[in-house]
């Protein structure tokens, strides 16, 4: 009976490999969740270590630590608010310059462009995003720091501060709240937050506008057919249909960039100005908690190194928080949207 | 030559239609980056009749339907040359304002795409860019647009919803909605059932037979019984070409040309 025979062969085999299959299948199935897991151990790792290297910190000054703006190594004082300041008001600035430009360039890439200009330009933003911070803060300090100081930041004191040079203030210093505050400064040099948000936003343009251009361009052509069948310009198709519906990815690509100015360390070192000092005017230097750590950590010691670790803590907790607002932000314009 | 005349100018059969076309469609040549699609097209299409246009794939059916509300203009190196006027105008003037021949043409199309907001914004959306109304008009344009759409009583609780949780049949009638809610004269329709189920597709036909006595209707279609049910004219167009264009009946009956003959009995296409 050879037939049987072979069928009883073939049954064997189907065995066997079914059982390696399933042996496979829970082999890759490990494998994937080791690699997932390696990144929540790594996150917990290092928000963990600053925490245990910041605990003498904490311990010594409690909550007065995040709300004292006193930095002073001489006296072993430690207050984290001025770097925590610096570290979000140039984020935001960056932001506010950033997004709307890498809108503009996003738009302008796959609604606008003829088709020959679209891949050389796209690709030079590429290249843009891979350029070392170490030479943006290069350019920053020698090259925009001093034409700003020359140039713009005279026209910003004397038109919108407070201090102006010949001390006579202007309609908008005295008439507007804050914006006298804002812009009224005694430093002669460049570098300031201002500065440093401006640096910042020229850093994360290329992700920014880049992440925005790739998603755009998922856009099902005759979503933005029907709404120019009704009459929309450019501008409404892009505005009123590709954001909304590439929302989450673009909200996901700003903040790709938030993450990578709140962390930004050598171009800000460059041009920020190292003062631990709080001040409301964006044309003063100030400090922010990645060139704190960098500028004094090789001299640190003792409760300075402490101070130093829990400000590490610090900028995971305000990149949490960030990331929180952000997932807000998403789900109130979801509920707006009827979802 | 006196009979390709008569062909391509059914209203000079029929009395009732006798007034001046709503469309003239005059020697229009169409030019994909080279690629020569249209050819020489001339037609008359009636106000207030349903006129479809068949033809195997690639015949130029969509092409000639998108020149009419020159949706073609939104990517490059694409031509139309020749004339169509509306209404005694020529729409491919460049002179004549985007703006104001899509509140007269409105388009829908093959799938239906609702924009990513509400079902109401969707309707709204269109209007607003044409009109300033105040709330209470809004919504009162709204509803009777929903309504004309035959969609009203299906949507009325759920306005403020997203529109994609409707099915695709309601999407496509939502997407009709959105289009007569401009008040054009003239809407385009490009194979507007093609990607429906059978009920779904017999709603659009019966709605299409209630929206022409208001709205010139021009539907592309590669069904031929839908062509042969809602139109009252139909064109047939082969390769870029107009074969043949005359009421619905005598296109199905009595073809006047051997191509037309040969594409409605499944010969070819």
């Amino acid at each position: 009976m050879p037939a049987t025979e072979a069928s009883i062969m073939s049954t064997d085999i189907l065995e066997q490999r079914s059982r390696r299959d399933a042996r496979n299948e829970r082999l890759f199935r490990w494998l994937l969740k080791g690699c997932a897991l390696i990144v929540l151990a790594s996150l917990l790792g290092a928000a963990g270590a600053t925490l245990w290297g910041g605990r003498d910190a904490f311990g010594t000054f409690g909550w007065h630590f995040l709300v004292s703006s006193e930095w002073d190594p001489g006296n072993d004082v430690y207050g984290a608010m001025v770097p925590v300041y610096g570290t979000v008001a140039t984020s935001f600035i960056a932001l506010l310059i950033a997004v709307p430009i890498s809108f503009g360039i996003a738009v302008y890439l796959s609604e606008v462009a003829p088709t020959w200009l679209r891949t050389p330009v796209s690709s030079a933003i590429e290249l843009l995003a891979g350029i070392p911070s170490i030479i943006y803060g290069m350019w920053g300090l020698f090259v925009f720091a001093p034409f700003f100081a020359d140039h713009v930041k005279p026209w910003l004191t004397s038109n919108l501060g407070n201090k102006p040079d010949d001390g006579k203030l202007s309609w908008v210093a005295e008439h507007v709240p804050f914006v006298g505050k804002l812009f009224g400064s005694d430093y002669p040099f460049g570098a300031s937050i201002l500065v440093a948000g401006i640096v910042l936003a020229i850093m994360i343009i290329p992700f920014i506008s880049s992440v925005m251009r790739e998603v755009f361009q998922t856009v099902p052509t005759r979503l933005k057919e029907s709404a120019y069948a009704l009459g929309s310009s450019t501008w409404e198709v892009s505005w009123d249909i590709v954001l909304p519906y590439t929302r989450s990815a673009v909200i996901g690509g700003i903040f790709l960039g938030l993450g990578r100015a709140l962390g930004e360390t050598m171009a800000v070192t460059f041009v920020l100005g190292n003062a631990m000092h709080l001040s409301a005017s964006l044309l003063d230097p100030g400090a922010s908690i990645a060139s704190t750590i960098a500028n004094q950590f090789s001299e640190a010691a003792g409760l300075q190194k402490s101070a130093l670790m829990a400000l590490a803590f610090l900028l995971f907790v305000v990149t949490f928080i960030v990331l929180l607002i952000a997932r807000l932000m998403l789900r109130r314009l979801a509920s707006k949207e009827g979802r | 030559m006196t009979d390709s005349a008569l062909a391509t100018n059914p209203a000079s059969e029929t009395a009732a239609s006798a007034a001046a076309p709503k469309l003239a469609v005059r020697d229009l040549h169409f030019y994909y980056s080279g690629f020569h699609a249209l050819k020489g097209i001339d037609m008359d299409i009636p106000e207030k009749q349903v006129t479809a246009i068949i033809g195997p794939s690639g015949c130029g059916k969509s092409t000639l339907l998108r020149v009419f509300n020159r949706i073609y203009a939104i990517y490059p190196k694409l031509e139309a040359k020749g004339s169509i006027e509306l209404d005694g105008e020529n729409i491919l003037d460049p002179g004549y304002s985007l703006n104001r021949l899509r509140s007269k043409v409105g388009m829908v199309f093959q799938k239906p795409v609702p924009f990513p907001m509400t079902i109401f914004e969707n309707v709204a959306y269109g209007i607003r860019h044409h009109e300033k109304l105040s709330k209470a008009n809004m919504e009162g344009r709204v509803e009777q647009a929903l309504r004309s759409a035959a969609l009203w009583d299906e949507v009325k609780d759920k306005l403020r919803q997203n529109a994609l949780g409707l099915s695709g049949g309601q999407q496509q009638r939502l997407c009709i909605a959105r289009a007569i809610a401009l008040k054009p004269e003239v809407l385009l329709l490009d194979e507007p059932t093609s990607a429906l189920d059978p009920i779904a597709t017999s709603r659009i036909e019966q709605l299409v037979e209630e929206l022409k006595s208001q709205f010139t209707i021009v539907i592309v279609t590669h069904n031929m019984q839908q062509a042969a049910r809602v139109s009252d004219l139909t064109a047939f167009m082969y390769l870029g070409e107009l074969i043949e264009f005359d009421r619905t009946e005598r296109i199905f009956t009595k073809p006047g040309k051997k191509q037309t003959e040969d594409y409605i009995t499944g010969r070819f296409g």
